[in-house]
């Protein structure tokens, strides 16, 4: 009744000429923004909805579906494969693209007369697009012409407010940064073509003859960087702080939740499927080791940080790292030869990834809410929205459950996943690796404590107590559409945690090919609501169960309270202040909580404190005034950007030299290029 | 039918027009007699097309020849004529590099050109295949001229000469481009000279002058 082979491709050509069309309408005509606005992001949700049907075929089907256009350029195949990775990656970014498309509905109403809404529109159309076409293309030159397309419309994406200076500075960030990944993967695609002779990825599948050792680990490096740029792996990710918070927030959505994932995709690609088979152990634990530095530093800075968005940022940086740690504890099984073991690291960071996006898209567009109603990013501004925004607020706290890996949400699941494969370390021939793989797994159990103090203090600063400032104070619940895209998405968090079951065996025909292992028998358990990832013996999970527990537990206290107290009737009275009246300078501020965390890891952030008092000139006990400062060294900046960039203005500055604005030199220095040439060649 | 060598040597003779009026170019010091010249090269240009086109049959190279009469040697040097009385410039040529070590040095890169494509005529059986020597020389000289002279107005018929060359070496190697080919460049020269013309124009304005090498304050 479901045909993927009947439905994927009237799919793919609705979804592209939604695309196009949604693109294209508001540039074409000057209807009024409003208009406009509904156009463009109606054509995407439906463009995205098509785009679920490819993904859900894609995973069904149980060949991979291939399509391809005629080209003329020499060396290009215009090809799409969709495999089941492919399809899961094509499910995940239509998923948050029907939720953020609907979001920004209502949140592209703050660019009304603004900024232009045909050009948001075609860019975040083209964003789209380029994402779906980065994950399904089957050729390494038409792969490579996508992803710079993604690039560059991200980079225009984030300056739209162009007119901040701060903005402009993050855009450049990002657009270096990018392209310095992406050299890496041109070097990764070279390696394979010199060996092949063609760009086909069914070429890079099955060299002709196996690549030599050297040529693996040239790959195996180059791809690690490359990717590693654009997802964020520490230390290539002082480009996100910047970036997502510059841009309009469902942008942010989509980039945080769903375009770095793309770089996951590239580097499962490239290790699982063309350099498959046994790795050397190095390559795994080299994985491993940037997925935890990564993962505990994310979450570190993240709780310095006093922008939401910059934090949410800081976040993604982190759970690109427990992705990571997946991915090279499946590497690392891999290598020798657990294959088991091996589908259960690669499932879990799979599931992460997708669950990720899932949350870090509702936790954008809950920034992205609370920069709506309050027009500031500051979580020193906020405070008591609870009451005013109670909708965001309850969004916002699924999401940070779910990032906090709580149950019973899907983060919970995932991070459950990853420790199991993690533990079972213990099965490894190699002593090496049985001693250091527990100490990733204790460096994730610390990201994760630190994850929940760090969304402790944003739940907490931005919704609770009493506003801050009169910003807060005056906000309004957002507009419906920016509720439903979050709502959407919070029900998604939900529905994957409670739903394992469902998931696993879908992401089992992911990992299948690449591990040659189905998991989907002995993961669940026969009853279908227990997950077993080892048969049941070792450890087994059942969040069904789990919720069900917590229901029961919330009702048994409140029963008891009805009980004790006899009634449940609520009491209003005013907090007691020890006499004076309560003030919101008297709240715990963002900077105090995180106090704690900055004294006990002052090595890793230290931090310059600066402290002026002015004092009353009757008493130097009393101050009249007190200023705190507090900054932590950005390490990575000052000890490893700037010397690089010292270095390449150093270099520039020499060859100013040459470029001396003489309209005559430089055509003389084309003209004396031709002439040697021509001595040299004739 | 006139006989192939005959032919051969008429073409020879009208490209070898071509080179001498680059010459004239290069030792010409009054900027209006310059354009002139360009125009006369332009009109060399057209005939030398005609007679390959007329000795060959393949007709299309009449339009371009035709074309290149109306553009090169008439609409161009009107522009650059109309510029250089609007703006009053001086009507003396400044110079880089002096008239007779200019006329050496072109001389230099004819001998340079002819010694390049000497192993490419000798495999060519085409009756046009020595032009292309000559085809080569004009290009080298038009760009040399742009170097070695100050005035925006001779950079234009600098840059114009080396487009002249190519077109000779187009119909020299393959007996012109494909049509379509052939209108789009005409097309991008007609623009290439309104443009210069403008920028010429901006340059006065700016600078009170049209030496280029006044740009040299707009670096950074």
């Amino acid at each position: 009744m479901f045909d993927p082979a009947v439905i994927v491709p009237p799919a793919l050509i609705s979804l592209v000429t939604a695309h196009v069309a949604g693109a294209l309408a508001p540039v074409v005509w000057p209807w009024s923004d409003r208009v406009k606005n509904w156009l463009t992001h109606g054509a995407a949700v439906a463009a995205c909805t098509a785009g679920v049907l490819i993904g859900i075929g894609g995973l069904l089907a149980s060949d991979p579906l291939a399509f391809s256009l005629p080209s003329t350029i020499p060396l290009l195949h215009i090809q799409l494969r969709l495999d089941p990775l492919s399809a899961f990656f094509v499910l995940i970014i239509s998923v948050s693209g029907v939720a953020v498309s609907i979001y920004a509905l209502g949140y592209v109403r703050e660019f009304y007369g603004r900024h232009s809404i045909s050009a948001l529109g075609a860019l975040y159309h083209g964003f789209l697009l380029s994402m779906i076409l980065v994950v399904t293309a089957d050729d390494g030159f038409f792969f490579l012409i996508v992803w710079e397309i993604m690039s560059l419309v991200s980079y225009l994406l984030v300056v739209t407010e162009h007119e901040k200076a701060e903005t402009r500075y993050a855009g450049f960030f990002y657009l270096v940064m990018t392209h310095v990944g992406t050299a890496f993967i041109v070097m990764t695609y070279l390696v394979f073509y010199q060996q092949t002779g063609s760009f086909t990825f069914d070429s890079f599948r099955h060299p002709g003859e196996p690549l030599p050792d050297g040529f693996r680990t040239v790959a195996f490096v180059a791809a690690l960087i490359g990717f590693g740029a654009k997802a964020g792996i520490v230390p290539l990710h002082v480009w996100l702080p910047y970036a997502h918070p510059a841009a309009p927030s469902h942008i942010s959505a989509l980039m945080s939740g769903v375009m770095i994932k793309t770089a996951i995709y590239g580097l499962i690609r490239v290790y699982f499927d063309f350099l498959g088979g046994a790795f050397p152990w190095w390559w795994g634990f080299a994985v491993l080791a940037v997925g935890a530095v990564s993962a505990l530093l994310g979450v570190m800075y993240a709780l310095m940080e006093h922008d939401l968005k910059s934090l949410l940022a800081y976040h993604s940086v982190e759970n690109i790292g427990i992705i990571l740690l997946g991915i090279g504890a499946g590497m690392i099984f891999q290598s020798y030869g657990l294959s088991h073991l091996a589908a259960l690291g690669l499932l879990a960071a799979l599931y992460h990834t997708m669950n990720h996006a899932m949350f870090k898209g509702l936790l954008f567009m809950g920034a992205g809410s609370l920069l709506y109603a309050t027009h500031t990013r500051n979580m020193e501004e906020y405070g008591g929205l609870i009451r005013t925004m109670p909708w965001t607020a309850f969004f916002f706290l699924v999401g940070a459950i779910s990032i906090s890996a709580l149950p019973p949400t899907n983060g919970f699941v995932s991070e459950w996943l990853t420790f199991q494969s993690l533990f079972l370390s213990f099965m490894l021939p190699d002593p090496l690796m049985k001693i250091v793989i527990p100490i990733g797994a204790a460096m994730l159990a610390l990201t994760g404590a630190l994850a929940v103090a760090c969304f402790a203090k944003a739940f907490g600063i931005s919704f609770l107590a009493m506003p801050r400032s009169p910003h807060a104070k005056h906000a309004k619940e957002v507009p419906m559409p920016m509720r439903i895209g979050m709502g959407a998405l919070a029900a998604v968090c939900v529905a994957l945690g409670l739903a394992p079951m469902v998931v696993i065996p879908m992401i089992d025909r992911v990992t299948s090919p690449f591990t040659g292992t189905r998991l989907a028998q002995s993961a669940v358990s026969e009853s279908g609501w227990t997950l077993t990832p080892m048969g049941g013996e070792f450890a087994s999970i059942s969040t069904p169960v789990l919720m069900l527990l917590l229901t029961v537990t919330i009702l048994v206290v409140l029963l008891g309270v009805v009980l004790i107290a006899g009634t449940l009737k609520r009491r209003f009275h005013k907090t007691w202040g020890c006499g004076i009246t309560l003030q919101p300078r008297m709240e715990y501020t963002a900077t105090g909580f995180a106090q704690p965390i900055r004294q006990v890891f002052s090595t890793i952030y230290r931090p310059t404190v600066k402290v002026e008092k002015e004092m009353l000139e009757e008493s130097r006990y009393f101050a009249k005034r007190m200023r705190f400062e507090v900054h932590i060294e950005p390490t990575f900046q000052r000890y490893l950007y700037d010397p690089v960039v010292r270095a390449f203005n150093l270099l520039a500055n020499r060859l100013r030299v040459v470029q001396a604005g003489s309209l005559h030199l430089y055509l003389a220095y084309i003209f004396l290029t031709l002439i040697a040439l021509l001595l040299w060649v004739g | 039918m006139v006989h192939p060598d005959l032919g051969s040597q008429m073409v020879n003779v009208c490209s070898m027009m071509l080179l001498v009026t680059s010459f004239a170019i290069v030792a010409q010091r009054r900027l209006s007699a310059c354009v002139d010249l360009f125009a006369v090269q332009s009109v060399f240009l057209a005939v030398t097309a005609a007679l390959v086109a007329f000795l060959t049959g393949i007709h299309h190279i009449y339009v371009a020849a035709a074309l290149t009469i109306l553009i090169k040697a008439i609409i161009i040097p009107m522009i650059l004529k109309k510029v250089i009385e609007r703006l009053n410039v001086q009507r003396e040529v400044a110079f880089v590099i002096n008239i007779p070590p200019s006329l050496l040095i072109c001389g230099a890169l004819v001998i340079l050109a002819f010694s390049v494509t000497e192993p490419v005529a000798s495999l060519g059986f085409l009756l046009t295949k020595d032009s292309l020597a000559v085809a080569l020389a004009i290009v080298l000289i038009g760009f040399f001229t742009m170097i070695a002279r100050k005035k925006a107005v001779t950079q234009v018929v600098g840059f114009l000469m080396v487009e002249n060359g190519l077109f000779l070496g187009a119909t020299a190697a393959a007996y012109g481009m494909p049509l379509i080919v052939e209108l789009g460049v005409f097309f991008d020269v007609l623009v290439a000279g309104l443009i210069i013309g403008i920028y010429t124009h901006r340059l006065q304005d700016a600078f009170d002058s049209v030496d280029v090498s006044k740009l040299t304050g707009l670096k950074e």
